[in-house]
């Protein structure tokens, strides 16, 4: 094992326990046995995630071009299979059930795309390190993988997952950046994108609507839409430099706080650890988004380097909008924060994806 | 790659801005989150107390409480709320608009139980609490509540319960009062608020987002308020009332020697029990009575004395020398004073001071009173205790008020003249005196020349307070051979077939007093009767007051009705 695949693990487990006590301090005090088991089963995810972790970590990455285009088509299917089989949970149709777990097909599109964008715009030789996307015009820079993009994108914002779905928009843009796409188109990309959202507003789901208003001012509707953002800021803001200590948290413990295994798990753990804590685990993210980014500068060749960017980006995203919603300080979207948040998907997903970055470092070595 | 680098400085801001979002939540404005989470979960749960009970100089409960059951929600939710008010209303069998119209009004805040409805009876509270598991956030809460076991009887001596008006809460504000309390008005329950006052207690419990218990954090027990006992006599009051029989008007029965109050009625009267039951439009409508139900006559309110302020001027002629028991005037049915004529209500012939207080004379008073002069009158009006309150502990007392000289230079800016002596030595004029006033006055005839302070509470918890109020009596400086004159001209009211109150005459017991009929133009006049008995041993000095009760004839009648139900009772 070469030490940023040992780092990288160490961190995402790390994280996983702190996701996994805030899990079990949530949990515990609901009746029944299904709330009882819950922290076990993440427990179960997390071991599978690290074992996923270590077999993918060592295999190559480059076999992922070849099956790039087999892999997007699977990840369509089971978005369309999502409308027809999907069980509906919270109003939304996100979930494929399966024997004893709930597969989200959206979280793996999110890193599917990755790859996806990745592909597209490197080229396959190791040695030409060069990225053709420079010499791109605006059809085959933008247009074109664009249509790729919004094809899931629209599977998903359908479900509907707005979070998920503009979580991809802005990873696209991102990377297009990244890979050099003229400023000039990614600008006429963003108006042509942007301009037209006050006609959207009409096509928002009401409560999708709700939560933009409410993030606007949460007070409007204190015990309806802006009260899971108001529980949130008080459960973050009482804890104080300590925090009340874990299992005693008034706002998660008592169940003020709804989704505070899931999505408000950041406030949960805030709550219980403090300022001292959530700082902690801030700075655990950010050493794991700067692993990513070291090793997409030091990989040479195209697919490599713009797969690890767009990794750490696709984290650093998610993490970002999290505990920003978290804080009241962005709306509120169905994003999980990523190694934390209780759900199968998003663990898995998460290790997979940290073993393609662990991997690309490792490979490159190997050159 | 100079993209990277902004890339990776976005990436850098992104956790810059998250971490200090967390400072500001947790460091800047980390007390108003402490507080709102405590807010959260903390729930204050009143126990009320009960209020101290009122009773008889017997002992016998005039004012008690009984349990009323009250529905109140401690729920978060909006929606839920609504569905709430619907459910209870159902049960209730109301319009749920108006619960919801109560709660809107009774809203504190969300740590608050919030009250719904108030009073509903045993049957309703069990189907209720049956109903609690699939109702959430509602409690059925036993609350102690007024009950009038006599309906209206001494109503304004009681006084009744309201929520705290503006006034009262800024005053009391430093004795623990607060919004929404509910405190005495008028009468006892107001005077003796602060010992009749329960005290709250309460849970302070810990409960999770739906309201559901978790645990107990604190308690406080609650402590009863404190029993008042009063100086009323309970059958008597019954007496006066059903002898007054909705007459507007006010009766006071006062013990002549210590001060006692021993019956108190005044009509219109209203029922206490409006205020806790408040049905709708009731209490709105005893606000805007003209006729004043709420108002006590007996303390509150002040007319024209009438021929009972005769034996002030009486006493004062005596006492001064002007006239002796033997000096004559003759009534020929009118006296010129000032070039006008002023009218005896008859013709009495030949008076000496006894006669003339058995007719009632006016002509002989005319002469008396200007004899004596306005400021002399003014200042035995003093002495007896006019023109000013008596110190009695029921809100609200008005002074009255005696005319002089002086007086009427600096209010109506004009001149006295003798015809405002003659209108003064028959009580009339600017003349204004209270019901209450005037059983004094009586009084210091009975007990030899004491001015007694009128008070109501015997005891409170059992503390007994007659020695307090026997302090608070003063001497009037009168000789014992005016008194004896003035008894015999008033005994001779009751005695002499002339009398004015000649009823009286045909009572097992003897009667001392004095009829009045002042003139209140345009209504008719009021009739008053004042005095004393029994005659040698007095027990009760009672003065009964008929508003625009036409004379002192119906007054007497009155007082004969009330005497002879004492007698038949045994009360005296």
């Amino acid at each position: 094992m070469r030490k940023s695949q040992l780092t990288i693990l160490l961190i995402a487990i790390a994280i996983a326990v702190c996701g996994v006590l805030s899990i079990y301090s949530s949990t515990c005090q609901k009746e029944g046995q299904l709330w009882q088991s819950i922290y076990q089963r993440q427990i179960i995810w997390i071991v599978l995630g690290v074992l996923l972790y270590i077999v993918i970590s060592n295999l190559n990455y480059r076999r992922l071009w070849d099956w790039t285009y087999v892999i997007y088509t699977l990840t369509l299917i089971f978005l369309l299979l999502v409308f027809i089989l999907g069980a509906v949970r919270l109003g939304a149709q996100r979930w494929i059930r399966f024997s004893w777990f709930n597969f989200q097909p959206s979280e793996f599109a999110k890193l599917i795309l990755v790859i996806f964008l990745a592909r597209y715009f490197s080229k396959k030789s190791v040695d030409d390190t060069s990225l053709p996307s420079r010499r791109f015009g605006i059809m085959k820079g933008i247009i074109l993988p664009f249509i790729y993009v919004a094809i899931p994108m629209v599977l998903i914002i359908e479900q509907p997952d707005l979070g998920s779905g503009l979580m991809i928009l802005f990873l696209f843009i991102a990377v297009l950046y990244i890979t050099g796409v003229r400023l000039r188109y990614i600008f006429t990309f963003l108006l042509v994108m942007f301009l037209p959202a006050p006609f959207l507003w009409n096509f928002l789901r009401d409560y999708q609507k709700d939560r933009l208003l409410v993030f606007l001012n949460p007070n409007i509707d204190p015990l309806g839409a802006g009260y899971t953002v108001i529980q949130s800021k008080i459960a973050i803001g009482s804890s104080g430099f300590f925090g009340k200590g874990w299992l005693a948290g008034t706002q998660s413990q008592l169940y003020f706080l709804p989704e505070s295994h899931t999505d408000f798990i950041f406030a949960t753990f805030t709550e219980e650890w403090g300022l001292a804590g959530s700082v902690l685990l801030l700075l655990l993210y950010f050493l794991l988004i700067r692993q990513g980014f070291s090793i997409a500068s030091r990989t040479r060749d195209s697919f490599g380097k713009l797969l690890a960017y767009g990794i750490s980006l696709m984290l650093a995203i998610q993490i970002f909008t999290n505990v920003a919603m978290n804080m009241g300080i962005a709306p509120v979207v169905g994003l999980p924060l990523p190694l934390m948040s209780y759900g199968g998907s998003s663990v898995i997903v998460t290790f997979i994806s940290l073993a393609i970055l662990a991997n690309v470092d490792r490979t490159r070595a190997v050159f | 790659m100079n993209r990277i680098r902004i890339v990776i400085i976005f990436v850098v801001l992104m956790f810059l801005v998250l971490f200090l979002g967390l400072i500001n939540l947790t460091v800047i404005s980390g007390g108003k989150y402490k507080e709102l989470s405590n807010k959260n979960c903390i729930r204050l749960l009143p126990q009320p107390g009960a209020r101290g009970k009122i009773l008889d100089r017997a002992g016998c409960v005039m004012v008690d409480n009984k349990l009323s059951y009250e529905v109140l929600i401690l729920t978060r939710n909006n929606a839920a709320v609504l569905k709430v008010l619907g459910d209870v209303a159902r049960v209730l069998e109301v319009n749920p608009d108006e619960l919801t119209k109560v709660f809107d009004k009774s809203y504190l805040n969300s740590s608050v139980p919030t009250v719904i409805a108030r009073n509903i009876d045993l049957k309703q509270a069990i189907a209720l609490e049956e109903l609690k598991s699939e109702i959430p956030g509602i409690m059925i809460h036993p609350n102690p509540v007024r009950r009038y076991p006599y309906g209206n009887l001494a109503c304004h001596v009681l006084g009744y319960l309201n929520e705290i008006d503006r006034w009262r809460l800024t005053n009391l504000e430093n004795y623990g009062y607060k919004t929404k309390d509910i405190v005495g008005f008028g009468g006892v329950e107001e005077k003796y608020d602060y010992y009749l006052r329960q005290e709250e207690g309460g849970l302070s419990v810990e409960v999770d987002h739906r309201g559901r218990f978790t645990r107990v954090l604190g308690f406080r027990p609650p402590y009863n308020g404190r029993d008042i006992q009063l100086t009323l006599n309970l059958k008597i009051q019954k007496i006066v009332e059903t002898s007054l029989a909705g007459r507007k008007g006010c009766v006071v029965i006062m013990d002549p020697f210590t001060g006692e109050v021993i019956s108190m009625a005044s009509f219109p009267n209203f029922s206490p029990s409006v205020f806790i039951e408040r049905p709708a439009g009731v209490i709105n409508r005893l606000f805007s009575d003209s006729e004043g139900p709420l108002i006590n006559r007996a303390v509150a309110s002040v007319y024209p004395a009438g021929s009972i302020f005769k034996p002030i001027v009486a006493a004062a002629g005596l006492e001064t020398g002007k006239i002796n028991s033997h000096t004559v005037f003759v009534c020929t049915g009118a006296t010129m004073v000032g070039g006008r004529d002023f009218k005896c209500w008859n013709v009495h012939g030949q008076q000496d001071l006894t006669l003339a207080l058995a007719d009632s004379c006016d002509t002989y008073f005319y002469h008396t009173g200007l004899l004596l002069g306005a400021q002399n009158m003014y200042e035995y009006a003093l002495k007896f205790g006019l023109s000013r309150s008596t110190g009695f502990e029921l809100p609200n007392e008005s002074a009255g008020l005696i005319p002089n000289p002086m007086w009427k230079k600096i209010r109506r800016f004009k001149g006295w003249y003798d015809g405002d002596t003659a209108n003064l030595s028959i009580g009339q004029g600017d003349v204004l005196v209270s019901p209450l006033q005037m059983v004094r006055m009586i009084s210091v005839f009975a007990n030899n020349g004491t001015l007694v302070t009128p008070y109501i509470v015997k005891s409170v918890d059992g503390k007994d307070l007659s020695v307090y109020w026997a302090r608070q009596a003063t001497k009037v400086a009168i000789k014992d051979t005016t008194m004896d004159s003035v008894r015999e001209g008033m005994r001779q009211v009751v005695v002499c077939p002339t009398g004015t109150a000649s009823v009286l005459a045909t009572l097992s017991v003897p009667v001392v007093g004095k009829t009045g009929t002042a003139q209140a133009p345009p209504g008719l006049s009021h009739g008053w009767f004042v005095g004393y008995f029994p005659y040698k041993s007095p027990r009760y000095a009672i003065c009964v007051l008929l508003e625009h009760g036409g004379s002192g004839y119906a007054a007497t009648v009155v007082t004969k009705q009330i005497i002879e139900e004492m007698v038949k009772e045994g009360l005296i």
